[in-house]
Parts: C-alpha cells; sequence; structure tokens
C-alpha cells in the first residue's frame, strides 16, 4: 500500500529515473557522463526559460500562447538594432522591453477586456509573428549583422579547469530565471496571491486581492520570460529568424503539464516545470543518441506526456 | 547433428550481424527541412549510397528548428559517429560546428551554403539557377512588362535567386517588378501565393497589365497558375517559370500552359554526392574545393517528357 502511494506521489519522478537507467545501460559509454548532462542543461535552458515563465500565468489556470512568436519577436528586433549599427545593450534592452509590452498587451486583453486567455493569446500569436516578418523583411538576420560579443556568449560558460569541463551561460541563465521564479511564486505574497487566484478567481477579489493588476503582471512576466528565451535562441544560432521560437510554446505547455503531475494539488510549481523540461530534454538526447527515428520520438514523447498526465489524473480522481 | 549446425549457423549469423553493425561507420545526418519534397529526394540519394556503403545512419527531422540542429550535433559528437550531414544554413548553426571540429568529426552540408567549418557544401548553382530562369522570362516578355517576384530571403540559398534575378530584372529598362511577395510556406507555399496571386489579379484586371510571374521555386509558381486560371486569364500569354521543377511543375508545362518552364535541380544526385564527399572525408582525405556543384537542367515542354 506505502509503495502504491509512492508511486502515486512520485510516479513522474520515478519515470524520469527510469528513464535515466534505461538510457544509461543503452549507452553505456556516452549518456551518464557529466559532458552529456552538461550538453543537456545547454539544449533545454530556452524551452527552461519560457516553461519556468509560463508556468507563472499557468498558476492563475492562465495560457499564454503567444510565448513563441513573442520569442521570434524579441530576436528579431535585438537583431534589426545590431544591424542598425546600435550596441548589445540597447539591442537587448529593447528586446526584453518589447517582451513587457507584448506580455502586458496580453495581460490587458484578458484581464482587462476579459477576452479567454486562449483567444486572447491565440490573437497576439499571429500579430507577435506578423511584426516579426514585417520587421525583419521575411528575412533571417546572420552574419555580420550579429555582433561577435552577442553569439559568444551562447558559446561560452564558466571554465571548471580541474573537471575539464565547462558550465555554459546559457544553463546559469537558465538557473537564474529558475530561482527568480521560484522566489516570486513561492516566497513572496504576490506569488501566494497569484495561486490564489488560480483557486478561486472570485473569493480572491471578494478576499480583496486586485486580481486585474496581478494577472496583468503575470502576463508581462511571461512575456519577459518569451523575450529572454528568445535573445538566448538568437545567440545560440547566431542569427534572429521570424519563425525561429515556434516550437517553444507546446513544448513549454507540455513540460507544466508533466510538471503538474508531481504536485498533489495538480497545481504548477515552478520547480516540477523543471523536472518536465528535463524529461523532455532528457528523452530527446537519448533517443537522438540511440538512432530512433526523429518521427518515433515525437510520437514517444508526446505519449509519455499523455501517460504521465493520465495517470496522475487517474490517481487523483481515486483519491 | 541437424540442430546442433542450425545452432551454430544462427549464432554465427548474428554475430556477423553484429559484428558488422559494430564496425559500421556511423553516419548522422541533420535537417529541420525534410518535410520539403527536395529535402526527400536528397535524403533517398544519401540513403541509396549510404547502404552501399553499409554505414550505420541516422537520419535526423528539427522539424524547422535550427537551435535544435546544434544539440543534435552535440548529441552526435558525444555518439562519437565519424561524420555529420547538415542541411541548413552553417552560419546559423556555427556552436554546433565548432564542437564537431574540435571533436575533429567531418562535416558536409547539403545544399547548406559554404563555411569554414565545414568540409565541402555539395550543391546545385542557385545564382546560374536564378540567371537561368530569370533570363528566360525577359526573353519570352521580350524585355517589357510587368513581373511578379515570389521570393523567400529567409532561406539563404533562395535568397541568392531572388537577389540574382532582381539583378536581371533591373537591367531591362521596360521590365517592372510590380510586386516582390514573400508567401507564407507553412502550408506548402502553394495555396498562400495563389491568394495573393488572386489578389494582384483582382487589382489589375487589365489584359496584359501583367507579363510574367517569377518565382524561386515551384510552389508559388503552381500557386500563381492556379489564380490565373481560376481569374480566367489563362489565355492573355502570362509566362510563369519556377525552380526545382518538382513533379507537379513538370506535369503543369507538359501541358503546354502558362507554366512553361522550370529549372531541374538533381536532388537524388546531391544526395549521393554528398554521400561521397562525407565518405571521402571520413577516410581522411582532403578535399580542397570548398563547394561542390551538381549540373541543373532547365526544363520547357521541348524536354519534360525525357
Amino acid at each position: 500500500m506505502k509503495i502504491l502511494n509512492l508511486i502515486k506521489k512520485y510516479g513522474t519522478l520515478i519515470g524520469f529515473f527510469g528513464i535515466i537507467i534505461f538510457f544509461t545501460i543503452n549507452l553505456p559509454s556516452t549518456f551518464l557522463t557529466a559532458k552529456n548532462f552538461i550538453n543537456i542543461s545547454q539544449q533545454i535552458s530556452m524551452l527552461a526559460v519560457v516553461a519556468f515563465t509560463m508556468t507563472v500565468v499557468m498558476v492563475m489556470n492562465d495560457f499564454d500562447l503567444s510565448v513563441g512568436s513573442m520569442a521570434s519577436l524579441a530576436g528579431i528586433v535585438a537583431a534589426v538594432l545590431f544591424s542598425m549599427g546600435y550596441p548589445i545593450w540597447i539591442g537587448i534592452l529593447a528586446a526584453l522591453f518589447v517582451g513587457i509590452i507584448g506580455g502586458l498587451f496580453n495581460g490587458f486583453l484578458v484581464s482587462i477586456i476579459g477576452i479567454l486567455p486562449f483567444v486572447a493569446t491565440l490573437g497576439t500569436l499571429t500579430m507577435f509573428s506578423g511584426f516579426a516578418f514585417l520587421i525583419s523583411g521575411g528575412r533571417t538576420i546572420f552574419g555580420r549583422d550579429i555582433p561577435s560579443e552577442f553569439s559568444s556568449f551562447a558559446r561560452s560558460g564558466i571554465e571548471i579547469s580541474s573537471l575539464g569541463l565547462k558550465i555554459p551561460f546559457l544553463s546559469i541563465l537558465a538557473l537564474l530565471i529558475l530561482f527568480i521564479v521560484w522566489f516570486i511564486l513561492e516566497q513572496t505574497t504576490y506569488g501566494r496571491r497569484l495561486y490564489a487566484i488560480g483557486g478561486n478567481t472570485e473569493a480572491s477579489f471578494l478576499a480583496g486581492i486586485k486580481v486585474k493588476q496581478l494577472r496583468l503582471s503575470a502576463f508581462a512576466l511571461t512575456g519577459v520570460g518569451a523575450a529572454i528565451a528568445g535573445l538566448m535562441y538568437s545567440s545560440r544560432v547566431a542569427s534572429s529568424n521570424p519563425t525561429q521560437g515556434s516550437g517553444l510554446m507546446l513544448e513549454a505547455i507540455a513540460a507544466v503539464f508533466l510538471g503538474m503531475t508531481m504536485s498533489e494539488e495538480g497545481e504548477p510549481r515552478v520547480l516540477y516545470t523543471l523536472l518536465g523540461v528535463l524529461i523532455l530534454g532528457v528523452l530527446d538526447n537519448g533517443l537522438t543518441q540511440m538512432n530512433v527515428d526523429s518521427y518515433i520520438r515525437e510520437v514517444l514523447v508526446g505519449f509519455i506526456v499523455i501517460l504521465a498526465v493520465a495517470f496522475s489524473s487517474i490517481t487523483k480522481k481515486r483519491n | 547433428m541437424k540442430s546442433c549446425i542450425k545452432f551454430i549457423s544462427f549464432t554465427l549469423l548474428f554475430l556477423s550481424m553484429f559484428v558488422s553493425k559494430a564496425w559500421a561507420e556511423k553516419v548522422t545526418v541533420i535537417t529541420p527541412y525534410l518535410a520539403q519534397p527536395g529535402t526527400q529526394m536528397y535524403v533517398e540519394g544519401f540513403k541509396n549510397e549510404a547502404s552501399k556503403k553499409g554505414w550505420d545512419l541516422n537520419i535526423i527531422d528539427t522539424k524547422g528548428d535550427v537551435a535544435e540542429v546544434i544539440s543534435r550535433i552535440e548529441d552526435a559528437v558525444n555518439q562519437k559517429v565519424d561524420g555529420i550531414v547538415i542541411n541548413v544554413d552553417p552560419s546559423q548553426i556555427a556552436a554546433g560546428l565548432e564542437v564537431a571540429a574540435a571533436a575533429n568529426i567531418p562535416v558536409v552540408g547539403m545544399d547548406s551554403g559554404a563555411d569554414p567549418l565545414l568540409v565541402t557544401n555539395v550543391t546545385s548553382n542557385g545564382y546560374a539557377m536564378a540567371a537561368e530562369t530569370s533570363v528566360y522570362v525577359a526573353n519570352r516578355i521580350e524585355g517589357k512588362g510587368n513581373v511578379v517576384m515570389f521570393v523567400f530571403d529567409a532561406f539563404p540559398p533562395v535568397q541568392i535567386r531572388g537577389v540574382i534575378a532582381d539583378a536581371v530584372f533591373g537591367n531591362f529598362p521596360d521590365i517592372n517588378v510590380m510586386d516582390r511577395i514573400t508567401p507564407d510556406v507553412q502550408d506548402g507555399g502553394i495555396a498562400d501565393s495563389r491568394a495573393k496571386m488572386e489578389a494582384l489579379l483582382a487589382a489589375n484586371p487589365e489584359a496584359g497589365s501583367i507579363a510574367a510571374v517569377w518565382a524561386a521555386w515551384d510552389q508559388p509558381a503552381i500557386g500563381a497558375m492556379q489564380a490565373i486560371e481560376a481569374a480566367g486569364r489563362s489565355n492573355e500569354g502570362i509566362v510563369i517559370v519556377g525552380i526545382d521543377a518538382n513533379p507537379q511543375a513538370r506535369d503543369a508545362i507538359s501541358q503546354g500552359g502558362n507554366f512553361e518552364a522550370s529549372i531541374a535541380q538533381d536532388f537524388v544526385g546531391i544526395g549521393s554526392a554528398t554521400a561521397n564527399a562525407i565518405g571521402r572525408a571520413m577516410s581522411g582525405e582532403e578535399i580542397k574545393s570548398k563547394v561542390i556543384y551538381v549540373p541543373t537542367v532547365l526544363i520547357t515542354s521541348a524536354n519534360v517528357g525525357n
């Protein structure tokens, strides 16, 4: 009975370790190495940032479908400014500003106008994508237009010479964002109020919580997260493309859902979101190394997400 | 006794399979564009050649995600493959190419663009293809009239085609590029090109107001042709040309309508030439040429049946 409870509570975590053991057995010399795990941490860093900040709105039972387009737009804004000769810090600040404005606009549509988040952010998804195409003229901005100092950020890291390893700056940045989101959600009144809104919006309102303002600000945080991810992506590929972030949104939502299976109340928790991101990243890395067809990989990842969420849903219903 | 012989022969067979697999050279092909018909044909050509060479081949589609190409290169390097083939602009994946270079794993581009970190890039001559089709248009309309261009500057191999066509049309004082359209390619490029062309036809209803359509690849040319047919303006003599000569374009050209010409890249040939190039690189040979061109052919109604 205790074992059954353990599986119910930690099923996703056990599944994650099961995946690690499976790949370790099948890829004995290349999977369970520090170098590979550092690689994975770098590969998932952009998805992680989007997923962590997506958790902020999902805490309130909201969604932001525009994060991928915002990541593309922010990258394009920075790259266009670079190509016009502006310094790197101006490009970065402008991209972050676009993220805040875009996020606030989403929040305005959802909390002030009262449009369903799904519909509002579906609309802004198209708008942001259109702006990215408009500003870039549909072009990929690359080569001399992207300053080498900007692109070298994604290729650099902190060297640990004694171990012969390098911790990439992208991974460190993702960890920093994780800490900030964890602190905001778990350690502040602001975060607890967001959870309260997710629990019962009306009761929160009646209890004096400024629901509209909080929802507005939460969407702004998600917008900034998407913009940071867009900048990370542009740095990693030393270029900006108006469609570069389009794959991030669905995976970020999947990661939050996977994480939610760990929570007893079924609430999003950012540390559990990290687990969701890790599962997706490890699956991608391990299945690639095992030469599994990329389309089969896609089916497997989708299946695992459904399996985890279904298992969690069934066990919670029984409880 | 019989069962004993059977057992030994099965064991030997199994062992030989295992050993050949273990000794086979590992090659990873990574592309974000496997959904494109052209890329599928490159990969087909590559696979055929790879199976002759007995390679252990892994083909990865990152579905449009360029950053994932870098991730998959890192995975392949970790996996200690013998060679990597990419089908994406190398300047965008320098981070991955540097990891492969540090591990001394050769990387060859399959219609990707040249880069110092690539051993070589196997491709068609995009400049020559665009020049041939745009000059065909200029000659057919006798150097005058309005031309609609369909371009896609986000993808460098297609972007250079547009640059050359701009130069050719710009050199004819009586040719006016009335619109330079970038269609939405998420639906494959036909539907949105058709919609854009329908709008242009509606805005220019006089016969002869559009002399030609030049498309940087076939799908927009097909969309434009469908729009012209649907508008009942097929008999105005609007000349349409594309690039790639895919089966749908060849079919249209064979019917002798507005779609007059396209240029055939030897996609399968690029795939097999890429396999030969990576094979040579894996054997330690130094490939001096940074670009290997595979010949192309202008397809018109005169030779479409060949």
